[in-house]
């Protein structure tokens, strides 16, 4: 088991620090590209849409991410202390239509969903609590190799 | 994110490497974007080497389609696979976008 954790400020340019960590996990734990890219994307996707749109205020604030990776899941724990947001409420967005008529947004959390195995939400105490679980299938294990 | 430009005749070809996410978007979009605005420009947009995309990047990706039609310009998205295509699949973009197997299919389909 391993368990790492991030804190980064609600600034855009700061979501490097979250991909190099989660780069670092995935060598140290022998994770393959596809798993890697799933929970990178995941984790640009909601912490782009927490610091573009979860504050009211211009100051600073911090979100905390915590990535633990054992034999069978792959989980990053997000919190922050913007404005209430369940993503898992979101309609699914409209994935039909031409070029004019096609809009983005929800394309995010669309993708959040279809990528990771498991998503949780939870609001205590003043803070949105995201969890994303990808799961490691047996190859993913196998791949890994003896310890 | 890498990008790299080279010239096939009087076709543009782009070819990224690395990742399209929320960080890198903005110098993808300003290179893409600023490329497509010539009247009547051709460019090949090869996606071999991209290990993945995210929303940020398939904005870039719509509006870049869309300022194309304006100006009258044409791209064609080459080399999708893997993980790339998975995500162009679950975004319902492989039906919207012109896309070639290879970049000499791309080129070819821009003559």
């Amino acid at each position: 088991m391993s368990f790492v954790e991030v804190s980064i400020t609600n600034r855009l340019h700061d979501l490097t620090h979250v991909t190099q960590t989660v780069d670092q996990l995935a060598a140290t734990h022998g994770l393959t590209p596809d798993i890697v890219a799933d929970m990178n994307i995941a984790l640009d996707e909601v912490l782009s849409n927490i610091i573009r749109h979860g504050y009211s205020d211009d100051r600073v604030h911090k979100i905390q991410i915590r990535l633990t990776a054992d034999d069978d899941v792959l989980q990053a724990e997000i919190e922050d202390d913007g404005k209430p947001f369940n993503p898992l409420t979101t309609p699914p967005p409209d994935l039909t239509g031409s070029l004019r008529e096609r809009a983005i947004g929800g394309l995010g959390i669309h993708f959040v969903k279809n990528l990771m195995s498991e998503v949780a939400y939870s609001f205590i105490k003043n803070r949105n609590r995201l969890v994303l679980k990808k799961h490691l299938t047996r190859r993913e294990a196998d791949a890994r190799g003896p310890a | 994110m890498d990008l790299r430009e080279d010239s096939v005749g009087d076709i543009t070809v782009l070819e990224v490497k690395g990742r399209i996410d929320s960080t890198t978007a903005p110098t993808f979009g300003e290179k893409l974007t600023g490329t497509l605005a010539t009247p009547d420009k051709r460019l090949v947009l090869d996606l071999r080497q991209l290990e993945y995309i995210s929303s940020a990047g398939f904005r870039v990706l719509l509006l870049a389609a869309k300022r194309a039609e304006e100006a009258g310009s044409h791209f064609v998205l080459c080399s999708i696979s893997g993980k790339v295509r998975q995500l162009f699949d679950l975004g319902g973009f492989l039906d919207l976008f012109s896309i070639s197997a290879s970049r000499e299919e791309g080129i070819a389909a821009l003559r």
